[in-house]
């Protein structure tokens, strides 16, 4: 209790050297946990990137058709799947679709195109679709007046064919049944510009491309998004246990390629964070080091007049200690406001970047325990470390010699 | 020139303090270096990795080619773009392309794809086509030889000395053209997009398929002796190319997206950078702060006799300057010794299962000039500012005060 | 690489074609390959070109497409003149009735009922299958001049001549060889087999169940049977089989005719 207290004046007295000292343990928390929230921000935007775009966290599909997509290879029984799904607690929202290459037709042009039928209700809350629209409406999924289902088309295919909003478009295909699939949609919207991802889609209601590819009440893929993204593997373990005979993978393996390259990036990462803790260590070992060597008279003429070694080295942790909580306590005080508003709001880029069609304009970090919690422990930690050892040098010294020091 | 000396001897005084000064400053400098090295040698990995698969530097295209990469948008007046192309000293090489998209064959299957007709000799000093290949013979200028992508190939279940025919529309008139095409070679990029898709076989055959000319091409492509001349788009090439028919762009142009990346990780550096020289700052102000205390009844009475506050001042100053050059000294070769380290054997980024020739996956740190001039003297600046506040500690010290610590 | 994936979204990987390789090869199949010797074989395969050169014919047929997935039974009726001009028309099921398909030399055009539409097929959708069947357009997008592009040798038994067909270094094809199997008595096709570089059999035409139509004997039952895939086959019936009739002539064989209502 007295050595507590002891501490706590030592700390106090030499405002100046503990000033110094807490401040660059401050300084480097709010450096490292900054860093950690840069980096664990842009993988999650990354990430989020896509699953929100289309991949969603989960998805499920016949056999292999997410390796050999063939049009046969359906799910014949969505509204069950749907069933379980609702049910679940860790589900947000999922969609359904269909998908087939077809050709899109104008009066005088035609263009490959890619067809995707999407269910357009569930496609709201699962995907960045509507955000995409970039002229014309989120088409309804019903009939119009003169009964024709709408379509929305890419800015590619609006461009190829020279058609827009009310014009007609003509597909053709094959349907699952070999059959020829043939009909008029009406252009009720056009998503994303010349250079997105989706510039030679359209999309059609779920409905619509079912009777067109003669498939009434089957579809290719069901989309899952999760409460929490970070649920994905697990998620997708569980439903598949539940699914047995269908294909249930979590966002990882539908985007393996991307999952591959970004765990790449993750491992150069990883050194540069670790050459930055290392300087941030560094320098609490400097004013740590200092601000106890500096002290060597003092701790001289405390055991001239009769303290134990022990105690001396114990005080001198114990102020280590105190002071570097004190000093992630201000850290934390300052890094949990600036780290939230770089997450909520971030940096604005000079130039926004369109990834298939959704606008990035900002780089934003990612406030979590990890963030801040790792770079606080680390450093109190190693503060600690450092005063052990030189607490017991310190405290060893004959104090002939600590009086003669400088 | 005597507070020099005197401020070097002062160092010297306490060995560990200065050391432990040193050694945060010098550090921080290697750390910075090292740091710089390596975000210039992802980039540069990311750079290449865009750019010499497949893409090359720069490509020249006619205008409106990009569009939907038509068949018909071709370069009519190929030998006037390669005079150009062969007068100018900036070029290290270039090659030349036609392509399309063609149903693909075999005795099996038939499968969508796309052909690319490639000048086999020049084609080695632009991309890893040659290095792709896992199976068989690269191009040799034998008309009907034909690399295709591995997974295709299975695809097509195909392999070396197999049929395939190409089906596709000729450029300029849309007529059916078939050829007949035997596969020489198999290769691997380690990316789906190429293996899936790819077909390879000499321009000249291709041209014939398509029935072009040789006058006609669809795509230039760029290798320039200085990469940093594909990045800026006044290059005189471009200046020189670029009219209302051609479009010669350089990668950056090409791949907008890679360009903001870049941008993102160096203002991330710049941020970490500054930081990182704040901290160490602190460390200076720290250590300047306990050599004053230590003597300062010295301080106390060289000021009594008479020694003008600047001159104090400046003396902490030069102490400072001092530990800060030394330290820029031992930090530049410290960062040198881990660059070079670095450079050389690269930086595993672990355990790929998928590296393939598309995915070079060592990132080799590079040195370049600014981390060893502009550094350093950011260092040196940095330490100096640090220390005025100590010096001006110093020069305000009132004798009394000073004269009667003792402890 | 973004320019290699934006190509990659054109990508063509659509299989419908359009008609007249049946009729061709049908028609051809039925008169073609009664050779006596290399130098017979080609003398008569060259007789049996010219006069089906003359012929016209119309015809109303049925095909059963088997797949693992679904058994599809289409019913249509024909016309020719030549191997130049075929018209087809499909007649059932109903919602794929009135669909159209009018070939001229080496162009094709379809008609789709649904949307009233004549769509010109562009040539890089005359790869893959004919609604899904197992009959490609590789055998018929061209001429097959089997005499100019292939080398043809005889082999004889008491029942069948067999005539090996084995293409020129030139020649334009997917296939290694082909056999044309021969029945002596009645002079009619049973087998057309396709094979590989290696010599395995791919795939297989097989003629059967011979009827009279109009005074000849011809085999009414064709089967193209894939060896690579399982669980696929195409059946062809000829319900009716007619020779130089006489309502077959060149307004037919227009577009104006394609898009008439019937």
């Amino acid at each position: 209790m007295l050595l507590l207290k002891l501490a706590f004046r030592n700390i106090f007295r030499q405002r100046r050297r503990s000033l110094l000292t807490a401040l660059s343990m401050a300084g480097g928390y709010i450096l490292c946990s900054f860093s950690f929230s840069l980096s664990e921000g842009s993988y999650s935007n990354a990430i989020s990137f896509f699953t929100l775009d289309h991949t969603g966290h989960v998805q499920i599909h016949m056999e292999d058709y997410l390796q050999r997509p063939k049009i046969h290879k359906t799910i014949d029984d969505p509204e069950r799947i749907s069933e379980i799904l609702d049910a679940r607690e860790n589900i947000a929202s999922h969609t359904l679709r269909v998908f087939a290459p077809a050709i899109a037709y104008s009066d005088t042009d035609n263009t490959p195109t890619q067809l995707i039928g999407v269910d357009l209700e569930r496609e709201r809350t699962t995907s960045t679709l509507e955000q995409k629209v970039s002229s014309g409406t989120y088409i309804s999924s019903g009939l119009d007046s003169d009964g024709y289902y709408s379509a929305m088309i890419g800015a590619g295919i609006a461009n190829s064919l020279n058609i827009g909003m009310g014009d007609e478009l003509i597909l053709i295909s094959q349907g699952a049944d070999g059959s020829v699939a043939n009909d008029i949609y009406i252009v009720g919207g056009i998503v994303g510009n010349r250079n997105s991802l989706d510039k030679s889609t359209v999309f059609l209601p779920l409905q619509a491309a079912q009777e067109f590819l003669s498939m009434t009440g089957r579809v290719h893929e069901v989309s899952i998004l999760l409460e929490d993204e970070n649920d994905s593997r697990a998620e997708a373990i569980s439903l598949q246990a539940e699914l047995p005979e269908l294909s249930v993978d979590p966002w990882q393996e539908v985007e393996l390629t991307v999952y591959r390259s970004m765990q790449a990036d993750k491992q150069g990462n990883v050194i540069s964070l670790g050459i930055i803790i290392f300087i941030v260590f560094v320098g609490v070992l400097n004013t740590v080091l200092m601000s106890v060597l500096e002290r060597t008279r003092e701790f001289g003429v405390l055991k001239a007049i009769g303290s134990r070694p022990t105690k001396i080295a114990l005080m001198i942790s114990l102020e280590t200690g105190l002071l570097a909580s004190m000093s992630m306590f201000a850290g934390l005080l300052v890094s949990f406001p600036l780290i939230g508003w770089f997450t909520l709001y971030g940096f604005e880029l000079a130039e926004p970047m369109d990834v298939g069609g959704i606008v990035m304009s900002h780089i934003t970090g990612e406030l979590s325990l990890y963030v801040l919690g790792t770079p606080l422990l680390l450093i109190i930690l190693f503060a600690l470390l450092i005063s052990i050892p030189t607490g017991i040098r310190a405290a060893r010294i004959s104090p002939t010699q600590a009086m003669r020091s400088n | 020139m005597q507070t020099l000396k005197l401020a070097f001897r002062n160092l010297f005084r306490n060995i560990r303090r200065t050391i432990l000064t040193v050694m945060l400053i010098g550090l921080s400098l290697a750390a910075l270096i090292a740091v710089d090295g390596i975000m210039r040698g992802m980039i540069t990995l990311m750079v290449e990795n865009v750019t010499s698969t497949i893409s090359g530097e720069a490509q020249i295209h006619r205008v409106g080619f990009r569009e939907n990469f038509d068949v018909d948008i071709y370069l009519e007046n190929s030998d006037e773009i390669e005079q150009t192309l062969r007068q100018d000293s900036s070029l290290d090489s270039y090659t030349t392309r036609v392509m399309s998209g063609a149903m693909i064959s075999s005795s099996y299957n038939v499968s969508a794809g796309l052909l690319y007709g490639v000048d086999a000799q020049r084609e080695r000093t632009i991309s890893k086509l040659e290095q792709a290949l896992v199976r068989g013979e690269y191009l040799s200028g034998t008309e009907s030889e034909l690399l295709m992508g591995h997974t295709m190939a299975e695809l097509l279940e195909v392999g070396l000395g197999d049929r395939i025919v190409l089906t596709l529309s000729e450029a300029g008139t849309g007529e059916l053209a078939q050829a007949l095409y035997r596969i020489s070679g198999i290769v691997d990029f380690g990316m789906r997009e190429l293996d899936d898709n790819f077909v390879f076989v000499n321009i000249s055959a291709a041209r014939k398929t398509l029935g072009m000319t040789d006058l006609q091409t669809h795509e230039f492509v760029l290798k320039f002796h200085d990469p940093a001349d594909a990045e800026n788009p006044e290059t005189e090439l471009f200046q020189t190319l670029n009219d209302e028919e051609t479009e010669a762009l350089g990668w950056l142009d090409l791949n907008r997206e890679i360009g903001l990346i870049i941008q993102l990780t160096e203002f991330s550096s710049l941020i970490v950078g500054a930081i990182l020289f704040l901290l160490a700052s602190l460390g200076v102000i720290n250590s300047m702060f306990m050599s004053i205390y230590e003597r300062i009844y010295e301080f106390g009475v060289i000021k009594a006799i008479g020694t003008r506050p600047a001159a104090i001042s400046n003396l902490i100053l030069f102490e400072a300057l001092l530990i800060a050059l030394i330290s820029c000294a031992l930090g530049s070769a410290l960062g040198y010794l881990i660059g070079l380290y670095t450079s050389n054997y690269g930086i595993g980024v672990g355990d790929m299962e998928f590296s393939g020739i598309a995915f070079d996956n060592n990132i080799f740190s590079e040195f370049h000039v600014s981390q060893f001039t502009q550094f350093p003297v950011y260092v040196i600046l940095l330490t100096i500012l640090a220390a005025i506040y100590p010096a001006r500690f110093a020069a305000r010290i009132v004798p009394s005060d000073a004269l009667q610590r003792s402890l | 690489m973004t320019s290699a994936k934006t190509f990659l979204r054109n990508r063509l990987s659509l299989h419908l074609t359009t008609s007249r390789l049946i009729c061709t090869l049908l028609f051809s199949s039925l008169f073609s390959n009664l050779a006596f010797g290399a130098e017979r074989a080609i003398e008569i395969i060259d007789e049996m070109e010219a006069l089906y050169q003359g012929a016209s014919s119309s015809a109303t047929m049925t095909m059963i497409v088997e797949t693992p997935q679904y058994e599809r039974t289409m019913e249509m009726e024909a016309s020719s003149i030549g191997t130049e001009k075929s018209f087809i028309r499909i007649l059932s099921p109903r919602k794929d009735r009135g669909i159209a398909t009018l070939k001229l030399d080496m162009e094709m055009w379809n008609f789709l009922p649904k949307i009233n539409r004549v769509i010109k097929v562009p040539p890089s959708m005359m790869m893959g299958s004919w609604m899904g069947s197992d009959f490609t357009n590789d055998d018929l997008v061209k001429q097959t001049t089997l005499t100019e592009e292939y080398s043809l040798t005889l082999e004889e038994t008491d029942e069948h001549f067999t005539i090996i067909l084995v293409p020129k270094e030139e020649t334009v094809t997917v296939w290694g060889k082909i056999d044309y199997i021969v029945n002596k008595e009645y002079m009619v096709p049973v087998a057309q087999n396709f094979y590989d570089d290696n010599g395995e059999i791919i795939r297989k035409l097989e003629f059967s169940e011979l009827k009279d139509f109009s005074g000849r004997m011809v085999p009414s039952r064709l089967e193209m049977i894939p060896m690579n895939k399982e669980g696929h086959k195409t059946i062809v019936i000829y319900d009716k089989l007619e020779f130089d009739p006489p309502d077959v002539d060149e307004s037919v064989f227009t577009l104006r005719n394609l898009r008439s209502r019937f």
